[in-house]
């Protein structure tokens, strides 16, 4: 029922826009990688690997690197384990759940800029929402505290990401659970089972598919980290704040003033690139058993 | 799992155990009642503050506004060009979101029906643009843009919009289409309807849940989004509110205007709070329909 015609033309538009905005720029800056490149219509020298020997000694891509890292695993274990906190108490059968799930997912459909704003209001040592309070409570050490100050800020960042991101992931577990059936947990209820261990011996084994979907989508969000950090470091960025896409952006366009090295750009782009696939087939590989049948 | 030895307790049986239950329950509700609050509370903060001095913001952030200062909506409207921004984003987010629905739609359904060599191939170069950092695509889409002589232009931002929307869209929406029943099209199908037919009157119309869900999800990431306008757009101008928004935030050290900032915060964020409120139950779930199968 379906012609070679009817194919082609519903195929097409999206394929189209798909490998030329898309996959031809992934293609591209495997190219560019290998080049030395300061830009437009200029003279592009082959160095080979140079680039990538280059961000071997260079002190800001480690500092890059690390930083991808720590967000990845310190913010991945603070969001999964308030996400599962929350999965835990919201469906230990509470009145309201909605409600708390619509609340707890309102930061992600707010814009960064937006999320970062109010997050500097939190933190500001002029007036700052949190050392208000620290003070209003009679904390008056803890209230002088510089959060964004450079030894602190990465962190002070981090906890404003793990705020937008818990809900996010809240919302995938909740949804796994849900397709739990109901009759286990009264069978452990009458065992007498309390809510943790219902959790642990119930719901974690149940919904381990949906876990390591949402362990995957969290490192595609965290190795790709760009948008939060770099409005949060505003103008000035300070490397402590830098990701590999921060690191990237500015080595391809610049910050304050102009640095156009497109290629050592490229390269630290597919750096970037490899590691994220590499840390999804991992977690898949390792996470991987046997489909639970129940 | 054994009942033996362990009576089973019936709960509410009296008022005493229905106390004791609530009382158990108390510690849930404060732990959730506090990141509500939390969640709650720096949104209306943030709002609250558009309406305060900069005087009333920098001595405390916790005072409230001795009077409201509506004025600074319409002067970051005006001075701080979020007006100009907000068009701009209207209509790019709007088209780019419509475009990304028309054309994946169909692709998503000759995806998911029509038999051809390599459909599951090609299903998952899509599928697997989900997993490409967006960084990636800062250098070589500016590139691509500027010889296609639309770099700095919101046409190219919109294709640009489009083509990044794909991988999940694609991915949402064949796990749509899979899931609804052939019924209805064997049946149009024996009444002699072409396949073309098929498709806009017996699929679309059942598509529709899942079209409106594809629509919000897109239209709300698209108008938070900033990255990409940073790499495309550079005429102050043409910025999109995301990046209008960027650049108010960035000049706070220069003017320490946190109202105007929480003010155009406020207005950039009531489109998204809106399509959320209304429609947050939709855009929950098909978040979450790829990740629980």
């Amino acid at each position: 029922m379906f012609s070679k015609r009817l194919i082609l033309g519903f195929l097409a538009p999206a394929t189209f826009i798909y490998f030329v905005f898309f996959l031809l720029p992934v293609a591209c800056t495997l190219y560019i990688s290998l080049f030395d490149w300061t830009g437009f219509g200029d003279h592009m020298t082959f160095i080979g690997l140079k680039n990538y020997v280059r961000m071997w000694s260079d002190p800001v891509f480690w500092i890059s690197l690390q930083n991808t890292f720590a967000i990845l695993v310190v913010g991945g274990v603070c969001v999964f384990a308030l996400a599962l906190l929350f999965t835990a108490l919201i469906d230990s059968g509470v009145w309201g759940k909605k409600l708390f799930r619509f609340i707890f997912f309102l930061p992600n459909i707010l814009a960064i800029v937006a999320v970062t704003a109010m997050w500097s209001y939190i933190y500001n040592p002029k007036g700052g929402l949190l050392n208000g309070l620290l003070k209003g409570i009679g904390l008056t050490g803890a209230s002088k505290f510089l959060w964004t100050a450079p030894e602190h800020i990465f962190w002070s960042m981090l906890a404003a990401i793990v705020w937008v991101n818990t809900g996010f992931f809240l919302i995938l577990l909740l949804a796994g659970t849900d397709k739990v059936p109901k009759d286990m947990y009264e069978a452990a209820e009458l065992d007498g089972a309390s809510i943790f261990q219902k959790f642990f011996f119930i719901t974690i084994p149940m919904i381990w598919d949906v876990l390591v979907i949402s362990l995957v989508i969290w490192i595609i969000a965290a190795m790709k980290m760009f948008e939060f950090p770099y409005a949060f470091g505003l103008i000035q960025i300070p490397q402590q704040l830098y990701t590999l896409g921060i690191y990237l952006f500015i080595m391809g366009f610049g910050h304050r003033e102009p640095i156009y090295q497109l290629g050592y750009a490229a390269a630290i782009g597919v750096v970037l690139l490899a590691l994220t696939f590499i840390l999804i087939f991992a977690t898949r590989r390792l996470l991987r058993r046997a489909t639970l049948e129940f | 799992m054994s009942v033996a030895g362990v009576l089973p307790r019936v709960p509410g049986i009296s008022s005493g155990t229905a106390l004791r239950h609530a009382l158990a329950r108390a510690p849930v509700y404060l732990i959730l009642g506090l990141w509500s609050v939390l969640t709650i509370g720096a949104i209306v903060w943030v709002v609250l503050g558009g309406l305060k001095t900069k005087r009333e913001v920098l001595l405390s952030g916790w005072s409230l506004p001795a009077s409201p200062q509506w004025g600074n909506f319409p002067r970051v409207l005006s001075e701080g060009n979020l007006g100009h921004y907000f068009v701009n984003s209207a209509l790019t987010v709007t088209l780019s979101t419509l475009a990304i629905i028309a054309v994946s739609v169909p692709a998503a359904y000759v995806l998911t029906r029509a038999e051809f060599r390599g459909r599951e191939a090609l299903t998952n170069v899509f599928v697997i643009g989900i997993g490409i950092p967006i960084p990636l695509l800062f250098i070589p889409v500016f590139m691509i843009l500027a010889w296609l002589r639309l770099a700095d232009t919101l046409t190219g931002l919109s294709i640009v919009f489009v083509a990044v929307s794909l991988p999940f869209t694609v991915y949402l929406l064949t796990g749509f289409f899979s899931s609804l029943p052939r019924a209805l099209e064997d049946a149009a199908a024996i009444d002699g309807c072409n396949s073309v037919q098929i498709f806009w009157h017996a699929m679309l119309p059942l598509a529709r849940p899942g079209i409106l869900t594809a629509f919000i999800i897109n239209f709300i990431w698209l108008w938070n989004e900033y990255q990409l306008s940073l790499t495309i757009i550079n005429t102050g101008d043409k910025r999109p509110i995301g990046l209008g928004l960027y650049a108010l935030q960035n000049a706070l050290q220069y003017t320490s205007d946190w109202p105007g900032l929480f003010a155009g915060v406020t207005i950039a964020i009531i489109p998204t709070l809106l399509l959320y409120a209304v429609l947050a139950e939709k855009m929950i779930a098909g978040l979450t329909a790829g990740a629980v199968k």
